[in-house]
């Protein structure tokens, strides 16, 4: 039994320190790459400019999609918005969760697909979407609809989604210069040929070929690890909603036990969802191994941390 | 040198910390405020959506001329809640709505032409809504009442606090900050499976 204030304040602070992990960790890996960028050039103290080509580059795409999140879900097929009448079960519980949370009221729509799953999207309170498909709301009751609504509500209420965007340009950046100074390496060296510091530049090279080669598995990891952080937040955050963790324990539940996969998802937006929209994976040590890759926590480590505010 | 600018750094930090929190108190005040009038508006609107039911349902359910009564008397005490304007009542007349749930389960079950009825199914469904709706609009006057007193009483925002005199809030009012707990409370809920 724990408190949900402990928890919460818990789950803050780990997340605190896996995302200034993450921003150091990205600092010292795009300050290394980006000097060996500027030795192999040849003008040493340069390479900062590379940095800023790589952020516009991996920026962008995800710039827009940041920014048009609310809309791009419109595209995904058969996204419909929901109405009162019709799913009133969604549409009030919604209502009412974010009545209690003094946010404004998400725009709501429903996919069509018999998986059972949800999402949240948008760039702030005003542009928020919630996302719902028929089979979740055919195959959970009205408290266990409002578990997982929480949950999403959660993820718009701690800005997830401008999170994960600014974490994933993060990556991109540095899979781009990684990117760059391995095929810049693979021609030889040219630049600087004759200087005094050719040893320390060596050196630099060879440090940032290292990081070239490892620091984009590294960076994809922490993503992940960030990804399943707000999960488990995010699941505490619909407890503190509702105060009743059964409700999402057997919503998680019931999910678990459906193995279909969600046609709509794609891995760009697998981290916003209830649950992995892609599911099948592996248990035990390979399980864990495997764990590594994935944007949720396992269910039944949820349901074991929900448990334990009960 | 060195000394008066960590001095200036120091005093800009202590600056925005003062303020930030001053505001905290202040726009919380505003937001609690706007809580329970959002717990009267509900009510309003528990008591407008009560008629509705009534008509819509009322050839469905014309052998149960208790649960219209319940309704109606239901109805009057949030129309005087709202009127008294006091949180207490407003907050207890809220719940007076739920209660019928229960009751109103008992006639479905017991009736078999009635049940999976449209008309019904509605009813229970917006019943159940309304009086979450209020349930969570106390819910949001007590979440933003209890930060308020933890900001309150924590130090160093306690310092802030007590320099502006910002009195505590009372949230659903508790006089002498004792949940009072009716016998009728204390009894194990029924629930029928």
């Amino acid at each position: 039994m724990k408190n949900i204030y402990e928890v919460k304040s818990k789950n803050i602070f780990k997340s605190f320190v896996v995302i200034s992990l993450f921003f150091l960790f990205s600092s010292v890996v795009i300050y290394v790459i980006t000097n060996a960028l500027g030795t192999y050039w040849g003008y040493e103290p340069g390479g900062f400019g590379y940095m800023g080509v790589a952020l516009i580059f991996s920026g962008f795409s995800t710039l827009i999609s940041y920014y048009f999140s609310d809309r791009i879900v419109l595209s995904i097929s058969n996204a419909s918005p929901a109405n009162r009448k019709e799913h009133f079960n969604f549409y009030t519980s919604v209502e009412n969760l974010c009545l209690s949370q003094g946010l404004p009221m998400p725009k709501l729509y429903v996919i069509s697909d018999s998986a059972p799953n949800a999402f949240a999207t948008g760039r702030n309170y005003e542009h928020s979407v919630i996302c719902a498909t028929t089979g979740l709301l055919d195959k959970l009751n009205r408290t266990e609809l409002e578990g997982v609504l929480a949950h999403e509500i959660t993820h718009i209420k701690n800005y997830d989604m401008l999170l994960m965007s600014v974490v994933s340009v993060m990556v991109g950046t540095i899979a781009l210069l990684g990117d760059w100074l391995l095929r810049a390496s693979w021609f030889g060296r040219r630049g600087s040929s004759d200087d005094d510091n050719n040893q320390m530049g060596s050196l630099i090279m060879i440090f940032g070929l290292v990081f070239a080669l490892l620091a984009p598995i590294v960076s994809q990891l922490i993503q992940l690890a960030i990804s399943r952080r707000r999960e488990f937040m995010a699941d505490a955050g619909s407890v503190e909603i509702t105060r009743q963790p059964q409700g999402l324990i057997s919503a998680l539940q019931k999910l678990e036990m459906d193995r279909e996969p969600l046609e709509a998802a794609n891995k760009a937006t697998a981290h916003l969802y209830i649950v992995n929209p892609f599911k099948g994976g592996v248990k035990g040590a390979v399980g864990w191994f495997a764990g590594l890759f994935n944007t949720h926590p396992p269910i039944e480590e949820r349901i074991k941390a929900l448990k334990e505010m009960e | 040198m060195n000394w008066t600018l960590f001095l200036i750094l120091v005093l800009v930090v202590v600056l925005f910390y003062v303020v930030s929190t001053y505001n905290f108190f202040v726009s919380s005040k505003a937001r609690i405020k706007a809580s329970i009038q959002e717990i009267g508006n509900q009510l309003k609107r528990q008591a407008e959506l009560i008629p509705n039911l009534i008509s819509s349902a009322k050839g469905y359910l014309k052998h149960e001329k208790g649960i219209f009564d319940k309704l109606t008397d239901a109805r009057k005490t949030i129309s005087r809640a709202i009127e008294s304007g006091d949180i207490q009542k407003m907050s207890d007349a809220g719940g007076k709505l739920s209660s019928l749930l229960p009751d109103l389960k008992v006639v479905v079950e017991s009736n078999p032409e009635i049940k999976g009825a449209e008309v019904v199914d509605n009813l229970m469904n917006e019943l159940r809504d309304t009086s979450d709706k209020v349930m969570y609009a106390r819910r949001l006057l007590i979440d933003l009442s209890a930060d308020y007193n933890v900001k309150r009483a924590t130090f160093p925002s306690n310092l802030i606090a007590s320099i502006f005199g910002f009195e505590e809030m009372q949230g659903l009012k508790t006089p002498e900050g004792k949940i009072e707990v009716k016998e009728s409370e204390m009894e194990t809920p029924k629930v029928d499976l």
